[in-house]
């Protein structure tokens, strides 16, 4: 499947935090044919395992993680009222713009419905100026109460019923482009990696529940324990009234993170192999919490370095997301020659083996000095 | 292994026969339980108190290097069997003394989730068990402004000397219990509500194909924190937390589906987590079956337990079975009687099959 047909089934897919068995099994079928193994973790989280030709010397067998994580953030229904649905939202919405959207809830069956509100010709004119607080909305799905109550219950889910659109420019519109656009990312990597060599074991990872907490990036990442991890997520694209300051151009490429999240030799290896192969970038300057799978993944265990691939978008967390196929493709290929470029001169670099003034540090006062992974930062 | 030696369930002091007493003996259980000191971080007394209580009734019992309590009772199923984590915590909020001044009034921080609103008046109680009474100053402000801050602990010293208590000692609020009939109420009903559970789970639970890991957990209100360790340890197949939930069924409440007396709550979301759906598809199925209420529970504020042992090692599925309660974390938590006897009843039915969960 193209990027852009796999980005449009997922797109339209539902699959909420928690909830994202739909998706899952659409990843599954994508990246079987390029996976020798795929596992399904107790949460949830997908991990296929494209093995590696292995280390030319007594090494140990190098792991490097790609991801993005599948889950939408999704309504909740909270309750009843006369027929119409109170709800609350998991994750967090752009909640200017949940008035008049279409949705659907997914009760004992799928039922479309609509957010609705007061009309603006009842509101006193301050009330007007305001954005319209969750609790002052409800869904309509048109039923009475009493079939209302047959249907759906208390805590069912409901998603935005969006169909993908094309831009023009290779543009595309839609919603949960956060973040199953960087699904498509890894799976694009994995297509690349079939024709590549590459010695270390690569596992390409869709994680759940990212946008409630990084349950998913947070166990799969323990289970597979790997020696680099790179997570691909969204970040803000240039539009009108926005700060040029971290703002990558739509379609001009990709951000690549910096900053302490970040272990600087990741992001060196990941600016090397871009500059090498003529593949566009922007560095992000990213001072603390990046707000991605890239937070938990670095803490996992005893400590995992860890890159962030940003895929630029505009419209965040509404159901007119906007990003380019193009830079999609991009980043797939820049994953699978990052992926191909990690040898045992870059495993010894990461444990600090390799650099002159970590051989120094390490035979000072005649110490023994034991190194693990990510002591060269 | 310690043998397993049948006695009553709830020994009463002037009594063979607990319901000639006035009082249910689970009620008596509660009283005592919810009634015992236990902040975060300070949980001994309600330990030896569970701990007591359980004795004959698990094939183990250990407490773990942060102060958890974990009895173990084995299955009867084959080998391997599945391990099912239940978790209810026995820690309380409270307050801890920051500063005493000179005439033996001290300032104090909270522990936990401690709304100013809910302490002018009260009283609390300190491990060595003097009681204070939270004050306010009164001067350059109303009585609706009331933060941390304005509010003092006043134990009745004549001077600094006097004051028996001091800087780093902590308290829980002292209330004593009340049964009123259908409702009881009682302090720190979160979570010993939920320790109660498990005691009677423990006790009633005769077979189960699963290795059962009751776990009274530490430090809750403070992070999660007993939970966080204790699952990495017992490492489960599945776990459960059990614990309060607010309800939206007194005047003017928030909007919420959850009503005191219509049976223990399902969890499907709260603000920590999302409960695994196969989970809370178990927990509905096999009330449903066994004839239970229960209602769902969508939580806009807070979280339990579950929310860390989710997370644990490579991921756990888990869920929350939540007794309905008003007025949480305050001084006075209420919940309906039937309620607790239909969470307990619920647990020992879940527990009692094999668990499948796809």
């Amino acid at each position: 499947m193209s990027a852009k047909e796999f980005l449009k089934k997922l797109s339209e897919a539902h699959g909420v935090s928690g909830y994202e068995h739909a998706i899952r099994e659409m990843v599954i079928a994508e990246f079987e044919p390029f996976a020798d193994e795929i596992t399904v973790t107790p949460v949830g989280s997908v991990i296929a395992l494209k093995r590696g030709a292995g280390p030319s010397t007594a090494l140990k067998m190098g792991k490097v993680l790609i991801e993005g994580h599948m889950d939408e953030i999704g309504l909740m229904v909270t309750d009843i009222e006369q027929g119409f649905l109170r709800f609350t939202q998991v994750g967090g919405f752009d909640v200017r713009v949940l008035l008049s959207q279409e949705v659907i809830v997914h009760g004992k069956q799928e039922l479309r419905g609509i957010i609705g509100a007061r009309p603006p010709h009842v509101l006193t004119a301050a009330e007007r100026e305001k954005v319209i607080p969750m609790s002052d909305l409800w869904i309509d799905v048109g039923l009475p109460e009493a079939r209302v109550r047959e249907l759906v219950q208390v805590g069912d889910l409901v998603t935005y019923a969006r169909e993908m659109i094309e831009l023009k420019n290779n543009l595309v519109a839609g919603k949960s482009f956060d973040d199953r656009a960087a699904v498509v990312c890894v799976a694009e990597a994995l297509k690349s990696l079939a024709t590549m060599k590459h010695a270390w074991d690569v596992y390409a990872v869709a994680n759940v529940q990212e946008e409630v907490g990084f349950a998913g990036a947070i166990t799969s990442t323990f289970q597979i324990n790997p020696d680099v991890a790179i997570a691909i997520d969204v970040s803000h694209a240039d539009q009108p009234n926005a700060s040029e300051i971290n703002a990558v151009p739509l379609g001009g490429g990709m951000g690549i993170a910096v900053g302490p999240n970040i272990h600087p030799l990741v992001h060196e290896k990941l600016t090397e192999v871009a500059k090498a192969n003529e593949i566009s970038f922007k560095v992000l300057a990213e001072p603390g919490h990046t707000g991605t799978d890239a937070w938990v993944m670095q803490i996992a265990r005893e400590g995992i370095p860890t890159g962030l691939i940003d895929i630029p978008l505009r419209y965040m967390h509404t159901s007119v997301e906007t990003i380019s196929i193009t830079d999609v493709e991009r980043i797939g290929r820049l994953l699978a020659l990052f992926c191909a470029s990690l040898d045992d001169k870059f495993m010894r670099q990461l444990r600090g083996e390799a650099t002159e003034e970590a051989t120094r540090k390490g035979t000072r006062k005649g110490a023994k000095v034991t190194r693990k992974n990510a002591k060269g930062r | 292994m310690t043998t397993a030696k049948k006695t009553n369930h709830f020994p009463l002091p002037n009594s063979d026969n607990p319901k000639s007493n006035g009082m249910h003996p689970l009620k008596t259980l509660t009283q005592r339980i919810t009634e015992a000191y236990g902040p975060s971080g300070y949980e001994q007394v309600v330990r030896d108190l569970i701990r007591d209580e359980i004795k004959g009734f698990a094939d183990e019992v250990r407490v773990d290097a942060l102060g958890n309590l974990i009895a173990r009772k084995k299955g009867s199923g084959p080998t391997p069997r599945k391990k099912v984590m239940l978790a209810a915590h026995m820690d309380e909020i409270g307050v801890i003394i920051t500063h005493l001044d000179e005439k033996g009034f001290a300032r104090f921080a909270p522990i936990g989730g401690v709304f100013p609103l809910t302490l002018y008046g009260q009283r609390c109680r300190f491990a060595n068990g003097v009681v204070g009474v939270f004050g306010r100053e009164a001067k350059d402000a109303t009585a609706t402004e009331v933060t941390l801050n304005k509010l003092f602990i006043d134990v009745g010293a004549t001077s600094k000397d006097d004051a028996r208590v001091g800087v780093g000692d902590p308290a829980g609020f002292w209330r004593d219990f009340s049964d009123l009939g259908n409702r009881i109420v009682s302090k720190a009903m979160d979570d010993r509500i939920g320790c109660v559970v498990l005691i009677e789970v423990l006790k009633q639970l005769k077979k189960s194909p699963h290795d059962v890991y009751f776990v009274f957990t530490v430090q809750e209100e403070v992070g999660l924190r007993g939970a966080t360790t204790s699952a990495y340890g017992v490492q489960p197949d599945l776990a459960l937390a059990v614990d309060v939930t607010l309800t939206g069924d007194t005047p003017e409440a928030n909007t919420m589906a959850v009503q005191l007396g219509k049976g223990p709550a399902i969890k499907v979301k709260d603000a920590g987590m999302l409960a695994h759906p196969a989970v809370k598809n178990l927990l509905a199925e096999t009330a449903r079956e066994a004839k239970i209420p229960y209602q769902f529970e969508v939580l806009t504020g807070g979280t339990t337990d579950a929310m860390a042992m989710q997370t644990t090692r490579e991921g756990v599925p888990a869920g929350c079975l939540s007794v309905p309660t008003r007025y949480v974390h305050t001084p006075s938590e209420m919940i309906d009687f039937g309620d607790l006897q239909n969470a307990i009843k619920l647990l020992v039915a879940v527990l009692g099959k094999p668990i499948k969960l796809d």
